[in-house]
């Protein structure tokens, strides 16, 4: 026999739930409760069941069930009409479409990811970070973006201000590609700033600018002769060329003419055209200084240094006492008795190869 | 399921059929719960009144998607209310009272309700029958919440063992056993209150029958 709670529940559950709701009890319910075939215990019970189904202090009064409908259908439309505000609350239209709130926050995620970026792209200083493009990008949009000619202007200045100081932070020998990416952008940069500058009309908001502008290349020339000691080779010939692009005075070389000896471990004669060459210059000879001293000899800077085999250097260069270098890759060669003769072979423009039938 | 979902969805649009629908379906429930522990028929009345006002006010934040689910959060609703009118009170809603005072002063509406229901009784049945509502709603507030949760959705809104079962977390056999206690509990009461030969009075219109 099952146990009393369940014989009890199978009772109950005999009508289908809703027939509780009917006015009348059922007439199972009605019957007296000790008849044969019946549960006594069960049936005391159930009977009980009814009559606090039935409790007329448990039932509503159907005018108040009336009046408190109409009351609540005349809150809910009373809240309806606030309803612009209420109906379409951002937390109400999350609940009602999930798919709002995961794409919501998606964006909100990608809207994190990109603050991010843009944030640790604004401290990257070193060109070759992958966030450097960002970086650049961002300037880009927020020069794009600036109200006024005089605010590109101004805008143009200060990041090519801010190239400079980058450019600063890689002069050491670890970052040399970085460093000739950054002077290549400080070069684009200026110019940038430069272009802006001169697309603003003439007035006082021009030549303020334009002050600024040859503020700040007064300020990048010393910066770049300040770091010239530091640099390597490579970067010091385009930190020259960058200074000249600023207007600073760096020796330039047109060519060079090495008179070879007559016989092997003999002394070369070199000989280089050029302009502002400093006395006490150093030759440097494929990128690699020699340890020579020269002359300034009718108008040509004349080095003799002591030449082993048949060497054909594909650059020739120097290097100025105040830190400037310069080099050329047009190069004559010339034995020496054929120099004495007038003729010689020579090798121009750069590959330093020469054939031996060139001429200077 | 399927349909009182899009009922419960409608209702939360606001739309004012599915709100009266779902109101009609949860009135005696709420009311029942609430009459059942508060002193008289008006007090039960206005709160219940209160609960189904906030109803409609909190029902787009619902998130059941049941009947179970709606269910319980609204006999929440009248349980909290019930709470804060005794607050109010500062009286305990442990034990109601039902004190003729209360029931005389109550009785123009109450005995309307014996009229409507059992037109022909007489004077001396309507005291009897009024005497028997306040031993069994006195009886009803000697239960436990869960026990008066069970009867509420048993008996008053008649849902089934595993329907009362979601709404209160509970088991189905939980729940049996609740329902069998809860009705124990009532029969002891209700015995109590009444000559021995009386132990399990029924229906008014009932007594004739009982041996």
């Amino acid at each position: 026999m099952k146990p009393l709670p369940d014989r009890l529940n199978d009772r109950l559950e005999r009508r289908t739930t809703r027939s509780w709701q009917s006015e009348e009890p059922p007439d199972w319910l009605l019957s007296p409760v000790h008849t044969p075939n019946r549960d006594p215990e069960v049936d005391e019970l159930v009977a009980l069941a009814l009559r606090v189904q039935s409790a007329p202090p448990l039932q509503v009064d159907p005018d108040f069930a009336g009046q408190l409908e109409q009351r609540i259908l005349v809150r809910n439309a009373v809240l309806r009409l606030e309803g612009p505000v209420r109906g379409r609350s951002f937390p109400r239209m999350l609940r009602t479409y999930p798919l709002l709130k995961v794409a919501l926050s998606f964006c909100l995620l990608l809207l994190l990811l990109g603050a991010w970026v843009l944030v640790a792209a604004a401290q990257v200083t070193n060109p070759g970070n992958p966030l450097h493009v960002v970086k650049h990008w961002e300037q880009q949009v927020r020069v794009s973006l600036a109200t006024s000619p005089e605010s590109q202007a101004e805008l143009e200045l200060q990041f090519a201000q801010d190239r400079l100081k980058t450019l600063v932070n890689l002069a050491v020998a670890a970052h040399s590609q970085a460093y000739r990416a950054a002077l290549a952008e400080l070069d684009q940069q200026l110019y940038a700033a430069s272009r802006a500058i001169n697309a603003l009309p003439a007035g006082a908001d021009h030549d303020r600018v334009e002050s600024q502008l040859a503020t700040l290349q007064a300020d990048a020339r010393h910066t770049l002769r300040g770091l010239l000691p530091q640099l390597a080779l490579p970067e010091r010939l385009l930190t020259t060329d960058e200074l000249g692009h600023l207007g600073s005075t760096v020796p330039h070389l047109v060519s060079a003419e090495i008179v070879l000896p007559a016989h092997p471990n003999g002394q070369a004669i070199i000989s280089i055209a050029g302009e502002d060459i400093q006395p006490g210059v150093q030759l440097l000879m494929n990128n690699r200084l020699r340890d020579v001293r020269g002359s300034l000899q009718n108008g040509l800077y004349v080095f003799i240094a002591s030449w082993v085999g048949n060497q054909h250097p594909q650059s020739i260069g120097i290097l100025n006492p105040d830190g400037t270098a310069a080099q050329t890759t047009t190069i004559t060669l010339n034995n020496s008795d054929e120099h004495e003769n007038g003729t010689g072979n020579g090798n121009h423009g750069g590959n330093g190869n020469g054939n031996g039938k060139g001429k200077p | 399921m399927e349909a009182f979902k899009g009922q419960l969805d409608r209702a939360r649009r606001g739309e004012p059929e599915a709100l009266s629908v779902l109101y009609r379906q949860l009135l005696p429930g709420v009311f029942g719960s609430i009459a059942a522990r508060v002193p008289d028929r008006a007090t039960a009345e206005d709160l219940t009144s209160e609960v189904f006002v906030k109803m409609v006010e909190g029902i787009s934040r619902l998130r059941a998607s049941d009947e179970a689910g709606v269910a319980a959060w609204i006999l929440q609703i009248a349980r909290v209310t019930v709470a804060g009118y005794y607050r109010q009170r500062e009286r305990q809603p442990a034990f109601v009272s039902l004190e003729p005072r209360f029931w005389e002063e109550e009785a123009p509406g109450a005995n309307q309700l014996i009229y409507a229901r059992n037109p022909d009784l007489d004077p001396a049945q309507r005291v009897e029958a009024r005497d028997e509502w306040e031993a069994v709603v006195k009886a009803i507030n000697t239960l436990t919440e869960e026990q008066r949760l069970v009867l509420v959705g048993r008996l008053i809104l008649g849902y089934d063992v595993s329907t009362v079962a979601r709404m209160l977390g509970k088991n189905a056999n939980a729940v049996k056993a609740l329902q069998f206690r809860a009705l124990q509990s009532l029969q002891r009461v209700l015995g109590n209150q009444r000559a021995p030969e009386h132990a399990l009075p029924i229906s008014t219109s009932q007594k004739e029958d009982v041996p």
